[in-house]
């Protein structure tokens, strides 16, 4: 759990990230040649790899509105939702700028370098070099720490980083547990990191001042025009605001149809916080909290100008924020007055309290609507880990119904009758009561389903080893019976065939946990949906799906050589051994399967 | 025409009025909402008014909300437009004049007399229904009622609500606070009130004469009524603003709540249902040949048959519940298009009126109240029909079917054999021979419907059991007609229409 110095408790030391601080902005100043710095620390432990900033607004939207794209999945194949399998999306400029960075520079190999020498690798950035940095960890994840060719997980620390992803970044990297190697410093009155909120139709002009205002090399370098920076902060708030009001109306639960509406014809920016955030309130003091939902709230509320401060002056102190990332670390990480907002739930919601977090929170100048958004954060992580709870005491009934069906199998082959086609004839008692397991066990499962359709479990829930195996065990010995259970009722002739309009989502979810888990390809497990194919083929004319057939049976025999199809489905009286044998004699006697069906 | 234009080249259309131009809006978003219903569907169309008046009565926003466009309007109003409130009092043609000075912008002109008249007036009918002496039953029908969400501005910020009675108790309180002029003052306002809230909220602002609870409810709340210029100074308004807001917001709540667990109920009955289809495939097969319609009919006392029929009515339970809160709006507003629920109903209705039906003619209900379909059906079943009629088809082939259906696809196919063989027997008693023409032409009409039915395969194995009723019709049927042939004289026309 976090708590004491801020380097104990997220694991990396203070000099290390005052290091990669200052590493940062050097990097900015370097020739343009040179796409990241890298320094190799002479003793045993750290080797660190900083990236420049950019400072052309199409480096930072590579068009409007937001100019967000779908990651490439064969570059990073976890950044999406396992069973939803919704893709991560990000900020196409930034990703471009990673890609060239990766293809043209000798990033690659000095980081393989770095790790035959057992460094632990950090990767940084200020300013648009975080996102350089953010890629080039979840890469440097994807390549190595999830195949295990490399056991030091790197770390990545951004300083006044703007959002790179949207909500599946953060869902992503929580599920594969690598979402705390991430920590991004943010100056409370930063506008940089909040940038992202905003379209670029209602930030163009500003953020083309801004850039040259935060360039140590372009002429205008702080050179400051107090009514553009002022529209520029105001748009900026704006667009945060609205960001901000929509996401804690959903974590509040907020039933009003209108916003369904707006958010149809409004378009908000996708982007949304991962990873840790060290917020700095500007005294020294440091604020700490992992919630993503709650960071968000934070990046409106933080900004929030009370009239006192609505001066021309102030404005551009914040604008200086995002360079004094450098001193304002030496002198926080020397104080060590750091809050972790933990317990979310319980924060005051009066400026008046006394408690640990209280001081904090008037620290970065929340008021009790801020505070209410924190709490409702909280409270939502706290229903997804309820949920949780809730399914989890399921397993043991699911697992009680999964034997009944097992042996429901078994008696079904003492019959000498498969239990698909047993199950599809529905002609015993036992077959009727496998029908009411059957029906038990999808009740329970579509809960689970519907749940991690609207993202109310925890993140975590799909990479969990023992749903992904009970979930296995559940789809290897139901959906047989589904799809029994489908073309019993003929239900092809209306609907359509099973694996194209009917395979509901309790088995797609399934495969897709296992298939991510195990790193394989898609529809690689799919040995379950074999009795859809034998039924869609069986009434075709052979002619027409030789092809088809004959990559069946290939896979059959694979299936049935590693246990996963029994061999049941050769019995004489099964459906799949009836058709076959109606098969063209030529195509028979050369069939891989000829050997295990009788004569 | 335009309208059509703009629909083939955007994605979205947000319509606006001020005032009456409000209305006009709102009534040409409805037409718009129904238009693009079957034409573009995925068009989305908002609506904003400004101090627009009151549009319809209760059924009219419960209707919007049935069809899930609720969300689709946005009613703007300024905390002391007298403009919005003014259906909710009968009008005079005394008001019409001063409506339309106050219309034209020439609200200085109207004298303060009649702008203090026509205050009280409002005022006062909205006191006397909705004031602290009022009952708590407000929804009369036949009285303006408030539609989609309603955000009402203040020079502090604004509240957005969609709950019917607590906007109109909140408008009522805020009237309250008002004055003849501000009334009328606020309605030209619209410019000035919604400029300054979206600024309100980029500012800092604490939370000043409201002591701030610990709580998340109560603060929100405080929040909320700050933001409405309701101070907690002034009781008993407060209180009963509170208790309004608190009402609404757990309304909202337990619709969701409920929705979510009618979707665990309807997975608890599921095995119920499954033991129903079990018991089916077991009469169809069963020696007697009776089938699953007229075996349950004839039921014994065996624990098998006594089974099914605590199933049938434990379903029966389940689904007039579900309709029960479905009217009484405890559940989603969309509910009955959920196409889990769509198919789930049909599924039972298929599968259990049949036995519905035995029932009736078993118990010789039939011959208290009259026939089933138009005198036995049970509400539930005649809405299953409307949900699933109104159903979104998808793009799914209709092949013609290889074999039977695994179930009747007229979840009353018995009860018209039934009444087929009620005609019958009518005949046979002799009736006069005008009326004996007329059922002979009705019995000869279920006959080609069910023909068709068994012809395109949507009847399922059980209607053709060797001892069905159905076959029994058929057999009766054949008696008589071979008698009527005997007798070709008497009915000439009918004769010619038999040839087979």
């Amino acid at each position: 759990m976090m708590g004491g110095r801020l380097g104990d408790s997220i694991g990396v030391r203070e000099e290390v990230i005052q290091k990669a601080c200052k590493l940062s902005m050097k990097a900015h100043e370097k020739s343009p040649g040179k796409p990241y710095v890298h320094e190799k620390n002479r003793g045993p432990t750290e080797a660190f790899f900083a990236f420049p900033g950019s400072w052309a607004v199409e480096d930072w939207y590579s068009r409007r509105p937001f100019g967000e794209i779908k990651v490439d999945v064969s570059k990073f194949p976890s950044m999406k939702s396992v069973g939803n399998d919704e893709i991560a999306l990000v900020n196409e400029a930034f990703s471009r700028r990673f890609e060239e960075l990766l293809s043209r520079s000798s990033l690659a190999t000095e980081v393989e370098k770095a790790m035959s020498d057992r460094k632990q690798i950090v990767f940084a950035g200020h300013s648009s070099g975080g996102p350089m940095a953010i890629l080039a960890s979840i890469w440097f994840f994807e390549k190595y720490i999830r195949f295990n060719h490399y056991q030091i997980p790197p770390f990545c620390l951004t300083f006044g980083s703007p959002l790179a992803g949207n909500h599946i970044f953060s869902h992503a990297l929580r599920r594969e547990n690598w979402a705390r190697y991430f920590i991004h410093f943010v100056m409370r009155r930063d506008v940089v990191p909040r940038i992202m909120l905003a379209p670029l139709s209602n930030v163009e002009q500003g953020l083309q001042f801004i850039l040259e205002f935060l360039n140590p090399k372009s002429p205008h370098y702080l050179q400051y025009e107090p009514t553009v920076a002022s529209n520029f902060l105001l748009s900026v708030m704006r667009n945060a605001l609205s960001v901000a009001s929509r996401a804690a109306c959903y974590l509040k639960g907020c039933t009003n149809l209108l916003l369904e509406t707006v958010a149809s014809i409004v378009e908000l920016s996708p982007y949304r916080p991962f990873g840790i955030f060290v917020f700095c309130t500007g005294n020294g003091k440091l604020v700490v909290l992992e919630n993503p939902d709650a960071v968000l709230q934070l990046l409106f509320f933080c900004l929030q100008l009370s009239p006192e401060e609505e001066n021309s002056e102030f404005v551009h102190g914040m604008f200086k924020q995002h360079l004094a990332y450098e001193s304002e670390l030496q002198e926080s990480l020397t104080m060590q007055d750091v809050t972790y907002l933990i317990n979310l739930v319980d924060v005051p919601l009066s400026a008046d309290a006394r408690t640990n977090d209280a001081a904090a929170l008037n620290d970065l100048g929340l008021t009790t609507r801020a505070r209410l958004c924190l709490r409702a954060a909280g409270e939502l992580e706290k229903q997804k880990l309820e949920n949780q709870k809730k399914i989890d005491s399921n397993k043991d009934t699911i697992k009680e119904a999964l034997k009944k069906i097992q042996e429901y199998k078994m008696s079904c082959e003492i019959r000498k009758v498969g239990y698909y086609d047993a199950f599809k004839i529905q002609k015993e008692n036992a077959d009727f009561n496998g029908n009411v397991k059957r029906q038990e066990l999808t009740g329970i499962l579509d809960e689970i389903v519907e749940m991690i359709k609207r993202y109310e479990l925890p993140d975590g829930f799909e990479g969990r080893k023992e749903w992904i195996e009970l979930g296995t065990l559940f789809r290897r010995l139901v959906e047989p019976l589904d799809i029994a259970n489908y073309y019993r009722h003929l239900m092809n002739e209306s609907t359509g065939p099973y694996m194209v309009k009917a395979r509901p989502k309790r088995y797609r979810f399934t495969q897709r946990w296992l298939e991510h888990a195990e790193r394989k390809p898609v529809g690689f497990s799919s040995e379950t949906t074999f009795w859809a194919e034998v039924e869609e083929l069986r009434v075709k004319p052979y002619a027409q799906v030789k092809d088809k057939v004959l990559r069946l049976e290939e896979q059959v025999l694979a299936w049935v050589r590693e246990g996963l199809l029994g061999k049941d489905v050769f019995l004489d009286e099964s459906t799949f051994n009836k058709w076959w044998r109606t098969l063209p004699f030529d195509h028979r006697s050369g069939s891989c399967l000829a050997g295990f069906i009788s004569k | 025409m335009q309208i059509f234009e703009i629909l083939n080249t955007s994605k979205s259309v947000v319509l606006a009025g001020h005032s009456l131009g409000g209305g006009v809006a709102s009534l040409s978003a409805l037409w718009l909402l129904s238009h693009i219903q079957t034409t573009a569907p995925s068009t989305s169309v908002f609506c904003i008014t400004y101090g627009s008046p009151m549009l319809g009565n209760e059924p009219f926003s419960q209707a919007i909300l049935q069809e899930r466009w609720g969300g689709n309007f946005c009613h703007i109003v300024a905390q002391h437009d007298i403009v919005p409130r003014l259906p909710l009092a009968p009008s005079s043609p005394l008001d019409v004049d001063r409506l339309r000075a106050l219309f034209v912008q020439l609200a200085l002109q109207l004298s303060d007399e009649n702008k203090a008249e026509l205050f009280d007036k409002v005022l006062a009918c909205m006191e006397a229904r909705f004031g602290p002496a009022a009952g708590d039953d407000h929804q009369e029908r036949g009285w303006y009622w408030p539609f989609g969400s309603y955000m009402i501005c203040t020079d502090k910020g604004a509240v957005c609500l969609d709950n019917g009675t607590a906007i109109i108790k909140l408008l009522y309180l805020m009237l309250a606070e008002a004055s003849a002029n501000s009334c009328m003052d606020d309605h030209l306002k619209y410019e000035d009130y919604v400029t300054k809230v979206c600024l309100q909220y980029l500012q800092k602002r604490r939370l000043l004469e409201v002591s701030v609870s610990e709580s998340s409810s109560e603060s929100g709340i405080a929040l909320a009524l700050q933001s409405s210029r309701i101070s907690s100074h002034q009781e008993p308004v407060y209180g009963t603003a509170v208790n309004c807001l608190a009402t609404a917001r757990q309304l909202g709540w337990r619709r969701n709540l409920n929705t979510a667990k009618m979707a665990v109920s309807l997975s608890k009955i599921n095995p119920f249902r499954a033991e129903i289809e079990w018991y089916k495939t077991y009469c169809d097969r069963s020696e007697a040949q009776l089938g699953y319609y007229d075996s349950f009919k004839r039921r014994g006392a065996s624990k098998r048959d006594f089974k099914v029929n605590m199933n049938r009515l434990r379903l029966g339970c389940f689904w007039d519940d579900l309709i029960d809160k479905l009217e009484k709006n405890q559940l989603a507003h969309d509910f009955h298009k959920m196409s889990k629920y769509v198919n789930a109903s049909q599924f039972y209705k298929l599968l259990v009126e049949p036995l519905e039906i035995a029932e009736y003619y078993r118990t010789g209900m039939h011959r208290e109240k009259g026939h089933y379909v138009e005198h036995g059906r049970e509400k539930r079943f005649k809405i299953f029909d409307r949900w699933w009629g109104n159903r979104k088809v998808g793009d799914e082939e209709s092949k013609p079917r290889s074999k039977y259906a695994s179930l009747t696809q007229d979840s009353c196919f018995w009860a018209k054999v039934e009444e087929a063989r009620d005609l019958i027997f009518n005949v046979t008693r002799k009736p006069d021979p005008g009326r004996r023409l007329l059922l002979l032409d009705k019995i000869q009409r279920f006959e080609q419907y069910a023909n068709g039915m068994i012809e395109r395969k949507e009847v399922a194995v059980d209607v053709l059991a060797k001892n069905s009723s159905y076959n029994l019709f058929r057999e009766e049927w054949r008696c008589l007609k071979s008698q009527l042939q005997l007798l070709p004289s008497q009915f000439p026309d009918f004769q010619d229409g038999m040839v087979q």
